[in-house]
C-alpha cells in the first residue's frame, strides 16, 4: 500500500519550535487573487534533502531561497514571502490562496527549515513560495517535485 | 619571469624540441667561422623604442645564410633571441629558455609577447649544434619599452566619447552612512557581465581606492564593487569620516576598456551624527529574547573549506524565524553576515557596512565576492531593529579560503 494520503493521525509535523503554531488562514473561497510579482531568476530549493535521496522517519527539511527574502506570513514586502511545503500533493491552483491541512504545510512564520516526520515509503516534496497572504508569486516561485524514500 | 615564461611558451613549444636535445652536450664543442662582416640586427626595430606588449620581430642577416638547427652547412646558422638577459657563455650551446628563444626553423621573424615594461633585446646566431660562431655574430642590444596599455589583449575597445559619471552623491557631500549612489553612462549600453556585446559594459564602484590596473580583472572585493546585472545605482553603507568613490567601467569579463571609462573621483564625507544617535539609543533598547534551541548556521560553506571568490553563502535558521528589518514579530529575525571582523557588542545594533553585511530583505543566500586568502564569516541573527537576540543567536565564526583564481584569457 503507497502512502500518497495521509490519514490525519500518520502524519506529525513538528514545527519548529516556539513558533507559535500555523498562522491561522483566512482562505478566501475560491476567487482569483492579485498575485504579487516574483524577483527574476528568484528560486527556491531543497537543501536538505534531495531528490531521490533515503531518509529516516523524522527528518528536517532545509530550505533554500535565491534572490528573494523570506518574510513571515502578513508581512508586506516586496520580494519575500514564505515557504509551503507540499508533501505527496500536486500543485495547488496558483490563483488562489495555497490551502493548509497536511500535504500543505505553511511555514507563515518565516522559517527555513522544518522537521517532518512521515511514514516509511516513498514520498514527493515540493517547494512553493507564497506571499503575505498566502498566494503564489507571479511568475510562481516553486521547486522541482522531489521523490524520497523513508526508510 | 613566470609571467613572462607562459607568454613564450607558444613560442618555446615549437623550437624546445630540437634546442633541448643538443643543448649542452658537450661542455666545450668546436665552434664554426663565421663569415667576415657578417651581421645580424633587428628590422625596423630601434633602440629606446615603445612597442606593443605583442609585436612581430623580423630579423636581419647580412653575409650568411640561415639554416635551420642540426643543417650542418659553413656560413649558416639560426636566430636565436636574447630576452632580458646578456650574452651567454660563447663556446658552449646556448641555453634554451624563455630568455633564450631558439629559431631552429630557420624563422627570420616571430611574434613575441612582453609584459609591460623595459626589456632588452639581442639577437645571436648559433650553428646547427646552437653555439656561437667564432667570432660571435652578435646583434646590438636593443632597448624596448612595451606599454602598459597594450598588454591586456583581451580588452575591449571602447567608444569615444563614451563616459561614466557618479550622478550622486555630488563631489564634497556630506552625507548619512547609508548612501544611495547613482550611476550614469553615456555613449555606451550597459550589459550584464558575461555578456559580450559591443560597446557595452557594467559598473564597477571602487570605494575608498584608487584606480585598478587597468590590464587586469577588475578586483571583486569590498572595495571593489560589481555590478554585473548593469544596475544604475546602489546603496551602501560607510563608516564615518572621509571617502572615495569611483566608477570604472568593465567589459563582460570585469576588464576596464581601451581606452578604460572611468570616472572622476568623488570625496564624500560621512556624518558622525547618526552613528552618535546609534550608539545613543543603543543602551536603552531592550533585546528580543530568543527561544531556546534556536541556532543560526551556515549551510554553505562550511568551516575551514576552500571556495570560489565569487561564492553564494547559504544560512540556516533553526527554531526561529526570518523576518525582514522592521517587522516586529517574535521569534523571528533577520540575518547579518560579518566578514574579518570579531564579533561586535551585542546590546546595541549590529554595525552596517562592508564587513557587517545586513540581510534586512530577509534573504536566506547571499552571492559574495571575497578577495583570494583566508577570511573569516559569522552569522548574527538580530531583530527589526538590528540588536542581536537575548540570548544572541550568532553562528560560529568560520574560516573560508578564497581560492585563486584566474580567468583563463590567454590562449595557449
Amino acid at each position: 500500500m503507497r502512502h500518497g494520503r495521509f490519514a490525519t493521525g500518520l502524519l506529525i509535523v513538528s514545527m519548529i519550535a516556539l513558533v507559535p503554531a500555523l498562522t491561522p488562514l483566512q482562505i478566501a473561497p475560491a476567487q482569483a487573487v492579485d498575485r504579487i510579482a516574483s524577483a527574476p531568476s528568484a528560486l527556491v530549493y531543497f537543501h536538505y534533502p534531495v531528490d531521490g535521496m533515503r531518509v529516516p522517519e523524522r527528518f528536517t527539511v532545509k530550505i533554500g531561497l535565491k534572490e528573494m527574502g523570506v518574510a513571515p506570513a502578513g508581512v508586506v514586502k516586496p520580494f519575500t514571502g514564505h515557504h509551503h511545503l507540499l508533501i505527496d500533493t500536486d500543485m495547488v491552483p496558483l490563483d488562489q490562496p495555497i490551502p493548509s491541512d497536511y500535504n500543505h504545510i505553511h511555514l507563515g512564520g518565516g522559517q527555513t527549515e522544518v522537521v517532518l516526520t512521515l511514514p516509511q515509503g516513498t514520498h514527493t516534496l515540493q517547494l512553493l513560495l507564497g506571499d503575505h497572504q498566502h498566494v503564489a508569486h507571479q511568475p510562481p516561485i516553486m521547486s522541482k517535485k522531489i521523490t524520497i524514500y523513508v526508510r | 619571469m613566470y609571467r613572462f615564461a607562459s607568454l613564450c611558451s607558444i613560442i618555446l613549444l615549437i623550437i624546445s624540441m630540437d634546442a633541448r636535445s643538443e643543448a649542452g652536450a658537450q661542455p666545450a664543442p668546436t665552434r664554426n667561422p663565421s663569415a667576415a662582416k657578417a651581421r645580424i640586427y633587428f628590422i625596423d626595430l630601434k633602440d629606446g623604442a615603445t612597442i606593443p606588449s605583442k609585436v612581430k620581430i623580423r630579423f636581419g642577416i647580412d653575409n650568411m645564410e640561415i639554416a635551420p638547427a642540426g643543417v650542418a652547412k659553413p656560413n649558416t646558422g639560426h636566430h636565436h633571441l636574447l630576452i632580458d638577459t646578456p650574452l651567454p657563455p660563447l663556446d658552449q650551446p646556448i641555453p634554451s629558455d624563455f630568455n633564450h628563444i631558439h629559431f631552429g626553423g630557420g624563422q627570420t621573424e616571430a611574434e613575441i609577447t612582453l609584459p609591460a615594461g623595459e626589456h632588452t633585446l639581442q639577437l645571436l646566431l648559433g650553428d646547427h649544434a646552437h653555439i656561437p660562431h667564432v667570432p660571435p655574430v652578435v646583434s646590438e642590444i636593443i632597448h624596448v619599452r612595451v606599454d602598459a596599455a597594450t598588454v591586456a589583449k583581451t580588452r575591449t575597445p571602447a567608444p569615444a566619447g563614451a563616459s561614466v559619471s557618479l550622478i550622486e552623491p555630488a563631489d564634497g557631500a556630506t552625507v548619512e552612512r547609508k548612501v544611495t549612489v547613482k550611476f550614469g553612462v553615456s555613449g555606451m549600453e550597459l550589459a550584464s557581465a558575461g555578456t559580450s556585446k559591443p560597446n557595452s559594459g557594467h559598473h564597477h564602484l571602487l570605494i575608498d581606492t584608487p584606480l585598478p590596473a587597468l590590464d587586469r580583472e577588475i578586483p571583486s572585493d569590498l572595495n571593489h564593487l560589481h555590478f554585473g546585472r548593469a544596475q544604475t545605482e546602489t546603496e551602501i553603507t560607510l563608516a564615518p569620516g572621509d571617502h572615495t568613490l569611483q566608477l570604472l567601467l568593465g567589459d563582460h569579463e570585469h576588464l576596464p576598456h581601451d581606452p578604460p571609462i572611468f570616472s572622476k573621483v568623488v570625496h564624500i564625507r560621512v556624518a558622525n551624527a547618526a552613528l552618535a544617535k546609534a550608539a545613543q539609543a543603543a543602551p536603552t533598547a531592550g533585546r528580543q529574547p530568543s527561544p531556546p534551541d534556536a541556532a543560526v548556521y551556515f549551510v554553505y560553506p562550511t568551516n575551514r573549506e576552500s571556495i570560489y571568490p565569487n561564492s553564494t553563502i547559504r544560512f540556516g535558521l533553526r527554531n526561529m524565524g526570518v523576518a525582514p528589518a522592521g517587522v516586529a514579530k517574535p521569534n523571528t529575525g533577520h540575518h547579518h553576515l560579518l566578514i574579518d571582523v570579531d564579533t561586535p557588542p551585542l546590546n546595541q545594533p549590529l554595525p552596517s557596512d562592508l564587513n557587517h553585511v545586513h540581510f534586512g530583505n530577509g534573504q536566506t543566500e547571499k552571492k559574495i565576492t571575497l578577495s583570494p586568502g583566508e577570511h573569516t564569516l559569522q552569522l548574527v541573527l538580530a531583530d527589526e531593529r538590528h540588536i542581536p537576540h537575548d540570548p544572541p543567536v550568532i553562528s560560529e565564526r568560520i574560516k573560508v579560503f578564497v581560492k585563486n583564481v584566474r580567468k583563463r584569457s590567454r590562449k595557449r
